[in-house]
Parts: C-alpha cells; structure tokens; sequence
C-alpha cells in the first residue's frame, strides 16, 4: 500500500515537474532562512548556558536618576554574602578593556579584555584552567591566565601550561607577569573574556564610591527574587547612607538596587538597550512569517490541484479506502516534498552561512556533532508538513465520491475564497517588508549624506596606553608628529568621538547645576576633528589660562543651563574646580543619530577624567601611506611611553561602525523583502497557471466570441490585481506604524516619506501583471479549435 | 438482495422542492442482470448511486443483503464497498498514475488482501481479458474500451457480489461496447454476479434479464427480458 501511494506521490510529481519545483524550491528557500534564524537563536539565547548555575546566578545593578548600570562597588558583595542566607556566594569583577600588549620571546598578542575577578567568581563561573582552578592563598597572589589561543601563539612548546614569565604593556615600562598558565576561554558566555586574574578578594580597601565592579550573586534554588531584591536594595541603602550619602537628596532617594538575572545579561539586560533582543524578536518573527508563507503556498497549490487529483479520491473511496487511509497518503506526499525540502534548504543555508556570520559577527555552523539542529530539524519538518498539508490532506480526502465521478466536478467556492485570502495574506507581508526596506534605506542615506558636525575622514586614532594627563606632557610628541610632512593637526583626548559614552559629572552655572559629559582635549582637538566653533573661540597657546581653568562647551550645554550670553560665564564642577566658558561649539554627533547629542564641556584641564590616551591625527588624503609609513617607523622614538607596536585605526571606520546594527537592519530587510517578494511571486506564479488551466475553455470560447487578446489579458489579470491592491491597502497602515515606531528610535530622522508605499505599490502591482501575463500568454496564443475540440 | 421502499430524492432551493426520484419501490434479487432506462434527467443515476450508497435518500428504506442501509456509518459502508460491491464507470475512472496492473490491484490493497493471493487474483483477471502483455501500461496509453476493461477487472478484484455500472459503454465504439456487454453477461450467467447497469440504449438493455423504465424519477414500467 505505501510503496504504491509513494509511487503514485513521485509520479504525480514528476507530471507537474514545474509546480513541483516552485513547491520545493520555494519551501527550500525559507526553510534555510528559517535554519539559519533558528541558528541564531538558538546561539543568541544560549549564553552561559553550558554554566551548570545558570538559573541561580544574578547580577547586581544600580537604578540611578537618569540610567540603570551593572557597576557597583566592592564591599556591596561581601555585605551581602554576610547577611543575606539566601546567597551561596558573591563573586565580584572588573573588566580591562585597555588594549595591553602581553610579549614572550616568540610574539606578541594584544588583550582587549581582561577580567580582574575573585576567586568565588571564577568558581561560580565554571572557570577552568588548564592546570586547575586553585585558590590564591593570599591577597597579593594574582593568578594570571591567558585564553589557550593566546597562550599558544605566545609559548607555542610549552604543551603543560607550566608557569612562564611574559612583558606587560611596553618594554620599556619593564613590567613583568608570571603566567600562571591557560584556560579555555568560552566565547559564548557574558564574561567573555582573552585574559584573567584571579585573585583572593578584588578591590582590597576599595569603599563605596569605587562603582568600578560587577557584583554576581548565586542564590540558593527556589529563592524568592522579588524578596531578594527587597533585601539587597535595603542594604544597599543602609550602607549608602554609612557612607555619608544624605539620605534626603533627590538623586539617593531615587536610587535603589535591582538584581538581574544572568540569563538575560546577553539579550536584554536591565541596565541596556534590549536591541539585540529586539533585532532577535523580529529576526524570529521573520523566519517564521516566511516559513508560513512558503508553506502557504504549498497548501494554496495543492488545493488548486485538487481537480486533478479529486477522480483519485472518489475512485479510491469506492474501491474502499477510509478517508485517514486518504489523509494519510497526501500527508505523505506532502512529507516527501517537505523532506526534499529540508535538505535543499541546508544546502543552501550553507551556502548562505558566511555572509550571515559576517553580518551579524557570529560563527555560526551547521555541521557540529552536538549541535541543535539535530532534534530542531526533525520538529521543524514535522511543522511544516503539519501546516502545508493539513488543510489540503483534510480537503482533498473530504472529496465526495458521487460529486467527483461525475465528471463535472466543481471547487467549492469556499476554497476559492480561501485560497484568495492566502494570496493577499502573502502580498501584505511583502508589501511591509518593501516599505520598511526603502524607509531604512531613506534613513540610512540621510544618515551617511547629513553633516555629523565633525569630519572623521583622514583622522587616524593611534592606539596608546602612555597616560597624557597634566597639561604639556604631550607637547613634545606633538612636535615631534606634527614635524612629519603630510600630518595637519595632532591632538589627544581621553575619549574619541566613535560614539563612546564619556563620564558625567554635575557643574553649576549661575547657581544652576546640572549633569554634563565632560570631555578631557589637548589644543587643535576642534582643529584636527573639523568642529565649527559658533562663539568665542577654541583653545589656544596664546591664552595661558587655557591649560588651567578654561572650558568649552557645546550648544546642548549651553541650551540645558539656558544661557544667553555664555562667554565669559563662570561654570563650577568637577573637585570644586571653576572654569571660565572660553567658546561654544556647534552640537557634532558624537554618538551617531540614535541618540541626541550630549551636553558637553571640554577642558584641557581635566582632573576628574580619564587620562588622556586617545591620540588622533589629521592627515593629508593624498600622503597618508607616507605617513603612516613613517610613524610607523619613527613610533618607538616618538612615544617613548608606549612606543613598541604601533597599530591605528581609521576614524572614519569607527564612526561607521555606529552604523552597523542599522546596517544588519537594513541587510535583514533586504533579504526578507527578496524572499517574501519571490515566494509570493512564485506562489502566484503557480496559481495563475492553475486558474489559467482552468480557464482554457473559457477563453477559447470568448476568443470565437470575439475577444481580442489584450482583453483577455485584462480579464485573466483582473482578480490578481485586485488582490494585490487589497493587499497593499492591508499593509500600509501596519507599515506606517512599524517604520514610524523604528524611526522614533532616532533622536535624527527624516520624516516619514510617502514614495516608499508608492513604489511598493507599484512594484508589486507590475511584478503581478508580468507573473499572470507570462502564465496566461500560452493559453491566450493558442488556437482555440485545440481547447473546444476535446470534452 | 436489494430492497428499495419508497425511495425519494429531492433538491430543496428557495422552498420548492425539486424532486429527482419519487416513490420508488423495488427489489432486485442475486443473480439478476438488470438496465435502468430512460430518457435524460430521468433519475436514473442518482438511483444507482443510491444503491451504491455514494448518495443518501431524502425519504424511503433501503435494505442491503437484508440490513438497513440508509443511514450507515463510513466504516460500515466501506466494509461493503470493499467486499460486496464493484463499480464501473463510463468515463473509466482509472487512476492514471497507476499502470494497468496497479490499477487492479488497488482495491486488493484496501482489502489486504496478501501477497500471494493479490498476484495470482490479477494475473488470472489480466489473462482472463487479455491484458498480460498491456499490465505495465499507463491508462492513457490504452484504448477507450482497453480502459473500460481494465475498469471492469478493477471491480472484480475484489470479488464483489454485485456490480454497478453507470453507462459503462457509453464512450465507446459500437465493437467495443458489444464486447464489454458480452462481458457483463458471462459473468452474470457463469459467475453469478448481480449487475446493475444504467444505459441509454435498447440495444444493451437486451444483453441482462430485466429492465427499469424511468421517466421523472418515477418507475414507468419493470419488465423482463427474453
């Protein structure tokens, strides 16, 4: 019985080679969308999962006036861990983005992140390295590890990760470190991280104003959180308050503790943006919609090619075949088609693999043994079998006998109507999905072509850890830059404009005080970056003064204080220190267009900052190689500090990388716009040559009746493009919505533009005349002797 | 065999009913050869659907093999199918993905009938009609009146008691349909089949024992042959 109904399924196939390949084709083609979105999920939401206290571990945050963050101070932990019993144990880090050099004989590797962290932490972590995680036996034992890729490039023969000594930071700072060995550092945990330190108790002596550290919490099973959450805040409290905070000040009464829980650390953090939650949401609604688009279409084509097969049923069913017998063969059917499907669909998912992990910076892969795509698969083909083939299996095998065999066998309208609907359905979703991807691109040109209100191109940022802190100390490095030919303009800051949050500090101006970024420059910072100044001027070695207490501050500043007459103002902050307003620039985007631009003050005199490391150039286009050729060279003379490796980056490329999550956004689009628009199109495609088939007699009768062609192009076309037009007035509210809410999420933004719903509009309506003309064509060309002769 | 009671079958549309069989009452005994006759619309086909159950009357009994009919459950009425009744169409109804001999096999299949048994019960109806050298064929590669052979092995597959056929030559030449009646009648005589067969020639009619005349889905006239 099943060899026969599996011969019948390929033969029937096989006569419908071009509906079948739409079919399969299609389906394959989401389906590797779908793969490769349930990759990434799977990915996304699996960080630190491989931690067997998982579920028990916790982060503690501050929610402060104006932001929430996950730094706090040491001795919060060890409170914590000695009055709360629901808490197993506290582990407390800190985090070194600093680029530092580690050199062995052999090499050099540079570390971007090093985690400082106590001994409980590593152990709550599942920290292990290669050697054993032991327990420093005192505060001054520092266990260093390097990641194992680090530790080989670095000591490529030594197998055992014995203990060897490596250079930190420069040579010529002669620092030195003992290795204590390697560890396997996981990528996909939060922590992620290339070196780490463990010692007995980070932050010795540190008190509660250090908000340098991150506090993890495990917590016993079953703990109640909320309750928790209620105890950590109140001791939270009552410390801050012994440490001299006043408890009657607005910004400590809206300050409290919160705990987060490890498991939303990657995607939505409380103290975060949630955007990689949200580009995940609708990366998975996306995967899904076009699944069930693609498995629209199938079901929409074996319905319409229920005719051919209703003889089939009507026939069995008096042969005596019950009607499951009947689902179940078409459900099968639909299952060899599916399954096809599937292993096209990893094939191409494959295929596409490279480009969707460069995008989203990822390394994903479907071929590793415990991967789980192994039990995903299996329930995903099951999924869309169910969907393609549940509704026609049930239509098709409902068939009644004495209708079919008739020979006059009619759908019902029913159906018809149904199959109407699937169609609009899909034509809505591509509809959107073109809106939003010409509104992205509107936005994403505005925000390449408008003025930033700084010139990043030609700056290069030279990596530097050399502290330039006191006024002057860069003076010699500068002249000594500035002597190379080609380079304009040298400066160094403690923070580069690529969108870096700078710190914030309260200044009173007129009495008035509010919260500002302050930013530490050096003279030609303005010059070298192209910053048009708007009042006043920029600093200067003819004023003294300028390297003592003088300050500039941006238009958003001045408009906070609401200053009319800025120049000259005395503005306070910072250890008490009184700066005088020296000039105003104009607002520039430091932080790209999302967020609006913060009010800021410059001061060369920057006691509160961070040391001024951030050195950037402005050179000539033209003679850029020469010179980056020559500093490369002349470096080690030049920064005697920190002058062993010099490595640089383009500003220009930094600033960009602002751009990058709209511009995954963009590509997200524009591939979902092209697989919605193709599957709806061939999913047409397929339908308009059912209909056309089927109205093979109807034509040939109107054509003796004296039809020209192009009239019955016009009827053929007639229900397909009132379908797209419904289907365009269905989406265009709901693309307006979603386009308007998306663009909310930039401080700068065009206005919404009509044109795109214009033009999808008219895409869709032309790319719907050519599918059904191109389908109707060979019906309406031929003689219509052929079609009436037969009955 | 068959015993129909006052059978009625009617279309209602916008409250006036439009009646397809009115009163029809008859019994139709095993071994019987009979034609139902008359003019288009009559009624003569939803009749033999009736009894083949394909339809349900709107009013009357029906008794099959001396069990009521009318209102059977799917099961029930399928274990039928699969063990008493064989249908020919004129139109063939052969599952044109299917060759010849899978074609045969089919109802067997839904029987579960075994292996064995299925081989030798085809390779018998394919030498009995001569079809041994056509068995790997598709039906389109076959004649109008090669199909309805095929069509009729088909239903004796199963090795129904009965037969029903709905104009069973009424697509085929006159050669053709001469050998397909002489068919129906050898295996009314030799085999003891009941046949029912709705035809629109007097000339077929002659070849069975009995004759129902329809006319405005009222039996006119029940006469018997030869």
């Amino acid at each position: 019985m099943f060899s026969l109904n599996l011969k019948i399924a390929l033969r029937n196939l096989w006569r419908n080679k071009v509906i079948t390949a739409i079919n399969i084709g299609g389906l394959a083609i989401a389906l590797a969308a779908f793969i490769i979105v349930t990759m990434y999920f799977t990915f996304e939401t699996g960080f630190d999962r491989a931690n067997p206290n998982y579920n028990e571990i916790y982060i503690i945050g501050r929610n402060l006036p104006d932001f929430k963050t996950n730094y706090t101070s040491p001795p919060l932990g060890k409170t914590i861990k000695a009055e709360v019993p629901e808490v197993v144990s506290v582990g407390t880090m800190k985090v070194s983005f600093f680029e530092i050099p580690v050199t062995s004989k052999n090499a050099v590797v540079f570390l971007s992140k090093c985690l400082y962290l106590d001994y409980e932490a590593a152990k709550m972590f599942n920290i292990k390295p290669s050697n054993g995680l032991v327990k420093p036996e005192s505060t001054t034992q520092n266990l260093f590890y390097l990641s194992n890729e680090n530790y080989k490039t670095l000591f490529p023969n030594n197998k055992n990760g014995v203990p060897e000594l490596v250079g930190l930071g420069s040579r010529s700072s002669g620092m030195t470190a003992k290795l204590s060995g390697s560890v396997y550092a996981d990528p996909h945990s939060n922590i992620a991280f290339d070196a780490i330190s463990v010692v007995k108790e980070v932050g010795l002596g540190e008190g509660y104003g250090y908000n340098n550290y991150n506090t993890y919490i495990q917590v016993k099973p079953g703990t109640d959180i909320e309750a928790l959450e209620a105890k950590v805040n109140a001791i939270y409290k009552r410390e801050m308050i012994k440490a001299d905070e006043d408890p009657n000040h607005e910004t400590f009464k809206a300050t409290s503790a919160f705990l987060d829980p490890l498991k939303n650390q990657h995607l939505k953090p409380k103290a975060g943006t949630g955007i990689g939650y949200k580009i995940l949401m609708a990366l998975s609604v996306l995967g899904i919609l076009i699944l069930v688009i693609a498995c629209i279409n199938f079901t929409n084509l074996s319905i319409a090619q229920a005719a051919k097969r209703a003889k089939e049923v009507g026939v069995k069913k008096v042969m005596g075949a019950y009607r499951f017998q009947l689902s179940l063969q078409f459900l099968t059917e639909i299952l060899i088609q599916c399954l096809v499907s599937t292993v096209l669909g990893l094939i191409i998912a494959e295929i596409i693999l490279p480009r969707f992990n460069n995008l989203f910076g990822v390394n994903l892969s479907i071929w590793t043994a415990n991967s789980a795509l192994l039990w995903q698969l299996p329930l995903i083909l099951i999924f869309i079998t169910l969907i393609a083939g549940v509704y026609p299996a049930m239509v098709l095998s409902g068939f009644k006998p004495a209708l079919v065999l008739k020979g006059n066998f009619q759908k019902s309208k029913q159906s018809f109507w149904l199959q109407n609907g699937l169609l609009v359905f899909q034509f809505s979703i591509a509809v959107i999905f073109i809106t939003g991807l010409l509104i992205i691109n509107s936005q994403l040109t505005y925000m390449r072509t408008q003025d930033v209100g700084f010139k990043p191109a030609q700056v290069v940022y030279i990596k530097n850890l050399a502290y330039f802190a006191s006024p002057g100390k860069f003076d010699p490095i500068r002249d000594r830059i500035s002597k190379i030919p080609g380079v304009k303009s040298v400066t160094v800051a403690n923070t580069i404009p690529d969108g870096s949050d700078g710190g914030k500090n309260s200044y009173t101006v007129d009495g008035k005080e509010q919260s500002l970024t302050f930013t530490g420059v050096d003279f030609d910072y303005f010059e070298t970056l192209d910053i048009k100044i708007k009042e006043g001027r920029t600093f200067s070695r003819e004023f003294k003064t300028d390297t003592v207490n003088s300050a500039i501050l941006n238009e958003a500043a001045v408009a906070k204080y609401g200053l009319t007459h800025p120049i000259g103002k005395s503005i306070k902050g910072c250890q008490n220190k009184t700066y005088k307003i020296v000039g105003i620039i104009k607002d520039f985007k430091t932080l790209g267009f999302e967020k609006p631009v913060e009010p800021t003050i410059y001061s060369i005199n920057d006691p509160c900052g961070n040391p001024k490391t951030e050195i950037m150039l402005k050179i000539e286009g033209s003679r850029m190689s020469e010179v980056l050729n020559t500093l490369k060279s002349q470096w080690p003379e030049i920064n005697r500090l920190d002058g062993d490796n010099f490595r640089y980056q383009f500003l220009d490329e930094m600033y960009g990388r602002l751009f990058k999550k709209q511009e995954q956004l963009q590509s997200v689009f524009f591939a979902a716009a092209m697989l919605t628009v193709f599957i709806a199109m061939l999913g047409l495609f397929a339908f308009a040559k059912y209909i056309t088939n089927s109205k093979i007699k109807e034509i040939a009768v109107r054509k003796i009746l004296g039809a020209s062609n192009l009239q019955i192009f016009k009827l053929i076309n007639r229900t397909f493009l009132v379908m797209v037009v419904m289907a365009n007035i269905i989406s265009f509210p709901l693309a307006y919505i979603l386009t308007k809410k998306w663009l909310e999420t930039f401080a700068y933004r065009i206005d919404l533009p009509l044109l795109p719903f214009a033009m999808s509009a008219g895409l869709t309506i032309l790319l719907t005349i050519i599918t059904v003309s191109l389908q109707a064509n060979s019906a309406v060309k031929a003689n219509p002797v052929g079609a009436l002769k037969y009955e | 065999m068959i015993q129909l009671n006052n059978i009625e079958k009617y279309y209602a549309n916008k409250g006036v009913k439009n009646y397809v069989l009115r009163l029809v009452t008859t019994t139709i005994n095993q071994g019987e050869f009979v034609s139902i006759m008359g003019p288009s619309g009559a009624g003569k086909s939803t009749l033999l659907n009736i009894i083949g159950m394909l339809e349900e009357p709107t009013y009357g009994s029906y008794e099959f093999l001396g069990e009521d009919v009318t209102a059977l459950n799917e099961r029930k009425r399928i274990e039928l199918y699969r063990n008493h009744i064989g249908f020919v169409f004129q139109a063939y109804h052969l599952i044109d993905e299917m060759t010849v001999y899978e074609n045969i096999e089919a109802p067997l299949l839904y029987k579960k009938v075994g292996g064995a048994e299925r081989a030798s019960r085809i390779a018998d109806l394919l030498d009995r009609f001569n079809m041994v050298a056509k068995k790997d064929l598709f039906p389109n590669q076959l004649s109008g009146g090669q199909q309805q052979l095929v069509g009729i092995a088909r239903a004796l597959a199963a090795q129904p008691s009965i037969i029903l056929a709905d104009e069973p030559t009424g697509n085929l030449q006159s050669a053709q349909a001469e050998e397909i009646m002489e068919l129906f009648k050898k295996l009314n005589q030799e085999d003891g089949i009941t046949i029912i067969q709705v035809t629109h020639s007097e000339k077929n009619a002659q070849y069975g024992n009995r004759i129902l005349h329809i006319a405005d889905g009222v039996v006119k006239e029940d006469v018997l042959v030869g």
